[in-house]
């Protein structure tokens, strides 16, 4: 897209055009301060190319160091990849199954998870009177003291840092 | 006048001019007359070259043979930003080959943006005796073998800095190359490098380096390290952590902060990658004599930023996130009056709407309660004209203004009008501003502004802004001091340029790329100029298998004594006399 073209006036490259470039130039940075006016004359009779503003890429722009950006980057990708794997048991079957409960938001996409895994339906903390009469299974968790408890009481984080693995077992207590 | 400059006996002089540091000042003493330039010659220690093209080893060899420390910059800074494709120049393998015959004794070699080899590396190892400070800024090209031939042979290093720079990191071991009798170490800056270096290794170079006072450590760190490390060096003055993320254990926590408390010098901290706000409390009984933070690596919330940097009353340079916010800095203005310089960097640059809470009030907080803030480098989504005057009017101290506004061409978010008025009010009242990028829409009006107001500015960095070549004429001719000027995205073109060819020999460098800057006017201006280098970079193809009409893709205008260098990719070409007429 040049501008070359379009120009009126001076258009044509020639050094008579520029006394900067025809003698010794210190002498003549004086001189150049008188040519504003000319240039302002001959520069407001052309107007500015406006139609295509660029869009810069985000390998140039915002001006940041590569190692900042990379910093950025990589402690977004930690977060993403961080992973917390746990042993799951169902009673009676003697190979268990291995789960990331990082992968999981909360109790209730990791229950869906372990019914689809274990193909029944699971009882856990929270949920609602009416649905007890038709789960067959309950979730339990072992955590870190050693005791067994129900999964759900506690809040989810709570329960990410203190459990160590998961059994499921049958719901005819 | 000139009988009496000849009546000192050369050892007085040299004595005289031995107390005489500054570059600008030996290069004056050496203009009195040719007897002062041939004794200054000779005595003249410190040799600095900003544009490592602007003259030839050999020239600067011949002038100046005793030279015990020498700093040369490279690339040109838009380099830091990807805008300089790979291969372009700046080795420094020439400089080094050189040095290692002329100057036996050299001491100190500082270098940025430029390009440094294994080779170079092993060369500055084996033929400096006396070597002892190597500082490698954003340099490129060399790997952990090099720092390896380092650390065996220079027996009085002192300095080990490798800020910013791109090491192929092929292992840690590097480290382990530092002999047993070896002790001088003041300075190692090693945060750059991704690998893990033998801890044990680095705990007993600390432990047997009593002059020890800067030690920025690298990622692989981890925290439960930094205790051990800490206790060997309460000497510290300067402290780069590790990664400052770890579960929360008590017994670590307590150790971290008694090692802290013993450290009763250290005045300087950076590191904290993925800083957990558990442990930043181990800090807090060093935060009120802390000078210098630098959390550009820190995930922290505002609230923990604002509890951090509100302890910190000493503090003169804070660099950190956007995750601080308008309140952080609030807190800022109200505790930290000592401040001088702040910047702070977009968590998330590349998304459209803005994840934290930082707009233009919180640069404004900053400038009405620090008045020795001179320096600022800000990124932010958006901006006022009467936010820019007010900062500038409550801050005519400032000296370095770097403005960045997230979305290029960004107006003034409640009057929608170009901020061509309050980055005028910056050049009108900061009477000694030396430094400026600007940001946001920007008309040629903002250009007249800087030059008729900003007789003091020595660099200038433009992007997206501007309407015509009246802009950068207004610059060219009204900036006394301009050393460097770097544009990007800019609608000028080659008449301002042809006008003020003359300026361009007073100036050490102009960038120019995506703009609208013709071939024959590039071609012109080589012939006409002799002691300018005038390169075109263009990843099309030759200039010449185009129209002269036809914009350069990027300009890169450089005064030099060295005529045209050889060291080329195939995508730079150098307009001279010879080489315009091969290409026409």
């Amino acid at each position: 897209m040049g501008r070359g073209g379009s120009t009126s006036s001076s258009s044509s490259l020639e050094s008579s055009n520029y006394p900067a470039l025809t003698s010794r130039s210190s002498s003549l940075y004086q001189q150049n301060r008188d040519l504003s006016t000319d240039l302002r004359l001959g520069l407001s009779i052309s107007t500015s190319q406006q139609g295509n503003p660029s869009i810069p890429s985000e390998s140039d722009w915002p001006p940041i160091k590569p190692i900042l950006k990379k910093a950025l980057a990589a402690e977004e990708n930690e977060c993403d990849s961080a992973t917390f794997f746990v042993k799951v048991y169902m009673e009676g079957i003697p190979i268990g199954r291995k789960l990331d409960l990082l992968a999981h938001d909360g109790y209730h996409d990791l229950i869906r998870t372990l019914n689809h895994m274990f193909n029944t339906s699971i009882l856990w903390a929270e949920m609602d009177g009416d649905e007890h009469s038709e789960q067959n299974h309950v979730l339990t968790y072992e955590d870190k003291e050693g005791d067994w408890l129900i999964v759900g009481d506690v809040p989810w984080e709570m329960f990410l840092s203190s459990v160590r693995r998961l059994k499921i077992t049958r719901a005819d207590i | 006048m000139l009988r009496m400059a000849s009546s000192f006996p050369e050892e007085v002089l040299e004595h005289v001019f031995s107390f005489i540091y500054d570059d600008k000042d030996r290069n004056a003493i050496s203009m009195v007359c040719k007897s002062w330039y041939e004794i200054e010659r000779w005595c003249r220690r410190r040799i600095f070259v900003g544009n490592c093209y602007a003259v030839s080893p050999p020239m600067v060899i011949r002038r100046f043979p005793e030279v015990r420390s020498v700093e040369l910059k490279g690339k040109p800074h838009f380099a830091d930003f990807n805008l300089v494709p790979e291969g372009w120049g700046g080795y420094v393998y020439p400089w080094i080959a050189a040095m290692a015959t002329a100057y036996p004794w050299l001491e100190e070699i500082r270098l940025k943006r430029m390009v440094v080899t294994d080779e170079a590396l092993e060369l500055i190892a084996k033929s400096f005796k006396n070597f002892k400070v190597l500082v490698l800024s954003s340099c490129e090209g060399f790997s952990t073998d090099g720092l390896a031939a380092i650390a065996a042979n220079c027996r009085n290093l002192k300095e080990l800095d490798l800020r910013e720079s791109e090491v192929d990191d092929l292992s840690g071991h590097w480290l382990s190359h530092f002999p047993d009798s070896y002790t001088s170490l003041v300075s190692l800056n090693i945060s750059c490098l991704g690998s893990e270096v033998s801890f044990s290794a680095l705990e007993r170079l600390v432990g047997r380096c009593p002059n020890l006072r800067t030690l920025r450590l690298n990622r692989a760190v981890p925290l439960d390290r930094l205790a051990n490390i800490l206790c060997r060096a309460p000497q510290l003055v300067e402290l780069g952590t590790g990664t400052y993320s770890a579960e929360l254990q008590p017994d670590v926590f307590s150790s971290l902060a008694g090692a802290f408390s013993g450290c009763k010098e250290l005045r300087s901290l950076s590191g904290f990658w993925d800083a957990v706000p558990g442990y930043l409390p181990a800090i807090y009984p060093i935060c009120p004599s802390l000078t210098s933070l630098n959390l550009s690596y820190a995930t922290i919330q505002s609230t923990d930023l604002t509890k951090l940097v509100s302890q910190c009353q000493s503090l003169q340079r804070l660099w950190v996130l956007d995750y601080i916010e308008d309140i952080g800095l609030e807190a800022l203005a109200a505790f930290c009056k000592d401040l001088r310089e702040l910047r702070v960097f977009p968590s998330e640059p590349f998304a459209q709407e803005p994840n934290v809470s930082l707009t233009e009030q919180g640069l404004v907080s900053v400038s009405e309660g620090c008045p020795k803030l001179h320096s600022v480098l800000y990124f932010c989504r958006q901006m006022t004209n009467d936010a820019l005057a007010t900062i500038a009017r409550n801050r005519p101290n400032m000296t370095r203004f770097r403005l960045c506004i997230i979305e290029p061409r960004a107006p003034d978010y409640i009057t929608l009008q170009p901020l061509d008025d309050g980055f005028g009010a910056i050049v009108e009242h900061c009477k000694d501003l030396q430094r400026l990028s600007m940001a946001g829409l920007l008309t040629d009006r903002v250009f007249e502004h800087i030059g008729n107001h900003a007789k003091k500015l020595e660099m200038l960095s433009v992007a997206f802004a501007g309407d015509s070549d009246l802009g950068l004429h207004h610059v060219l001719s009204g900036c006394e001091n301009l050393r460097k000027l770097e544009i990007r995205d800019c609608p000028f073109g080659d008449k301002a340029l042809l006008v003020n060819a003359a300026k361009l020999e007073t100036m050490r460098s102009l960038w120019m790329s995506s703009c609208s800057v013709s071939f024959g006017a590039c071609k012109l201006l080589g012939q006409k100029i002799p002691r300018l280098n005038v390169e075109v970079m263009d990843e099309r193809g030759p200039p010449g298998s185009r129209p002269e009409s036809c914009p350069v893709e990027k300009l890169y205008i450089y005064r030099t004594v060295a005529g045209p260098r050889f060291d080329m990719p195939g995508f730079v070409w150098t307009m001279d006399e010879d080489s315009a007429l091969r290409l026409s």
